[in-house]
């Protein structure tokens, strides 16, 4: 399963980022996410906008991943196709941003570690996806 | 003394070799490899500082592309040296190796200044597994709060990065007028250095140590060219490192600054191959020879020599420098040609408050960055880089910190994200 990026459905309102940030904080709750949890989460989705053209862009999952290639640690790693960062073995050396053809792997709001889309463990459709009211983003 | 036979054989095994070795057995599923390593176990040479720094426990290395139980380690053992039209490779312990081909990967070790001092208690180099080991002992054992790097290059200052993690005063001594004078431009340089003032470090640049101090046997300090006399306990040597060649002196085989490899990683002679800090390869722009010693271009030279060791002619692009260090909470990234030769080059660049970014372009394409402060981008300049765009127009916009994917054409871009298997 892949999430599929439509950006001539995209109208750029960022939803998609907000529920990621929602779905990554520790209450699993909008407000508390927001008002309350400091470092507020990344989210691992951006919205790139320029004039009229907007998309959702998150991490591919490539199929041969720089990232995974330039990890020093093997931090950054595949399990069932999807590329996932183990936040514990990860030092923050920021090799895989700079590996990331796309700039979708970003600084961690810790430095310790750095930030990525997960696919929401796999388990059903990723709320980026879900709560895209117009399609923009899909799950196939 | 005991011969061994071989079709495949690794000396050294590190990052490159681990991706040779997964590139053989992939076009040659039956071939044997053999590597042989000086270490004791298999870790990630790099993360020695960031387990130093304590955000790791160990520099243990987790990836799956060394999980392959075809490869068989001798470990604790060191090539003393090669006979390159025999096809020989001779171990410490005496053993003869026979080879059908083999890789070179024996990576690069410090340079040791001639310093009065050099070997107190208390001075290290910090290149390898065992340095870390050292270092936490002399830290469990004595008593540190002033630690001493000298060499302001890319070890000193990933050296500098755990020091600070674990707290201690640092002090930094490069001879050169600038840090990172290859990874960084002047302005770049200049960035770096108030990062490490603010974090507190103290940055004493042309000048250098002329010897060290003891009290009672141990590390207490060093006379500085200038007269000073800095307090120690700790000290580091990090003014560089060399590609580790020495052995090979009587090998046969073409040495530069490293082992010379043609565009398949192939040494002058035939069947041999050398790939990661001990090679010197072509840069990727500007086709200088040169030794580019970092772990994205270990793990594509491993590639591309393992693919050429099984038989499948393979090229390998040249080398391109990148890297990035972190310093307080300021990134700063680098890639390419940051320091242009001449005015061929062009030349955008914006400092603004703790933020800049340089771009460096040749004949309308994008050579080389210099990115501080804000380097989320940096992978998409590397890409733009690798693949020698034409940026055209789009190049006024490359200083626009919001330039992203957006700003590349359209079918480009929907060519890169299709690529990645995702349709648009």
């Amino acid at each position: 399963m892949r999430i599929r990026i439509h950006e001539e459905c995209c109208i750029g309102c960022r939803l998609c980022e907000i529920m990621c940030i929602v779905k990554h904080s520790r209450s699993g709750k909008i407000l508390k996410a927001f008002r309350e949890e400091h470092p507020r989460p990344l989210p691992r989705v951006r919205v790139e906008e320029e004039g009229y053209t907007s998309f959702a862009l998150q991490c591919r999952h490539c199929e041969e991943a720089p990232c995974i290639e330039n990890c020093m640690t093997g931090a950054m790693h595949r399990e069932e196709g999807v590329v996932l960062c183990d936040e514990e073995k990860c030092v923050g050396c920021l090799m895989c941003v700079m590996s990331c053809p796309f700039g979708a792997v970003q600084r961690g709001s810790e430095k310790k570690a750095v930030s990525k889309c997960d696919l929401c463990g796999g388990k059903g459709t990723p709320p980026c996806v879900e709560y895209c009211p117009n399609e923009a983003l899909t799950y196939e | 003394m005991s011969e061994r036979r071989v079709k495949y054989l690794l000396v050294g095994f590190s990052v490159a070799s681990w991706w040779a070795a997964r590139s053989i057995q992939e076009e040659d599923a039956e071939g044997q490899v053999l590597a042989v390593s000086e270490d004791e176990e298999l870790y990630s040479r790099p993360l020695i500082t960031y387990a130093l720094g304590g955000r790791v426990p160990g520099p243990a290395y987790w990836g799956d592309v060394v999980c392959n139980p075809r490869v068989t380690v001798l470990w604790g053992r060191k090539a003393v040296a090669l006979e390159a039209e025999e096809r020989v490779v001779h171990l410490d312990s005496g053993e003869r190796i026979v080879f059908d081909r083999a890789l070179i990967a024996t990576g690069s070790v410090p340079i040791v200044p001639s310093v009065e001092g050099k070997e107190l208690e208390g001075v290290f180099t910090f290149t390898k597994g065992k340095d870390l080991l050292q270092v936490e002992r002399f830290l469990a054992r004595y008593p540190v709060e002033e630690v001493l790097i000298l060499g302001g290059g890319f070890i000193g200052l990933k050296t500098c990065e755990a020091f600070l993690d674990r707290g201690f005063r640092v002090t930094l001594v490069e001879l050169a007028p600038r840090l990172l004078p290859a990874m960084l431009d002047t302005t770049g340089s200049k960035y770096l250095e108030r990062a490490l003032r603010q974090a507190g470090v103290r940055v004493i640049t042309e000048n250098t140590v002329t010897s060290f101090v003891d009290r009672r046997g141990r590390l207490f300090g060093a006379r500085l060219q200038d007269g000073e006399f800095l307090r120690a306990d700790l000290a580091v040597l990090a003014i560089g490192v060399r590609p580790n060649i020495e052995w090979l002196s009587d090998s046969g085989l073409s040495l530069g600054r490293g082992i010379m490899v043609d565009e398949h990683q192939e040494t002058s002679v035939q069947g041999i191959f050398a790939a990661g800090d001990v090679a010197e390869t072509k840069h990727y722009i500007t086709g200088e020879r040169m030794v580019v010693a970092i772990w994205p271009e270990a793990v594509r030279q491993g590639k591309v020599a393992g693919k050429n060791m099984a038989g499948r002619k393979v090229q390998y692009p040249g080398s391109l420098p990148l890297n990035v260090v972190e310093i307080g909470n300021v990134p700063l990234a680098s890639c390419g040609v940051v320091n242009p030769p001449d005015d061929t080059f062009e030349v955008l660049s914006r400092s603004e408050g703790d933020r800049y970014r340089k771009f460096v372009l040749l004949d309308g394409r994008l050579v080389g960055f210099v990115l501080v402060g804000d380097i989320e981008k940096a992978g998409l300049f590397v890409h733009l880089i690798r693949e020698r765009l034409s940026l055209h127009s789009l190049k006024d916009r490359l200083l626009d910190e919001r330039f992203g994917l957006i700003a590349l054409p359209a079918e480009y871009r929907k060519h890169l994200i299709q690529g990645a298997e995702v349709e648009v």
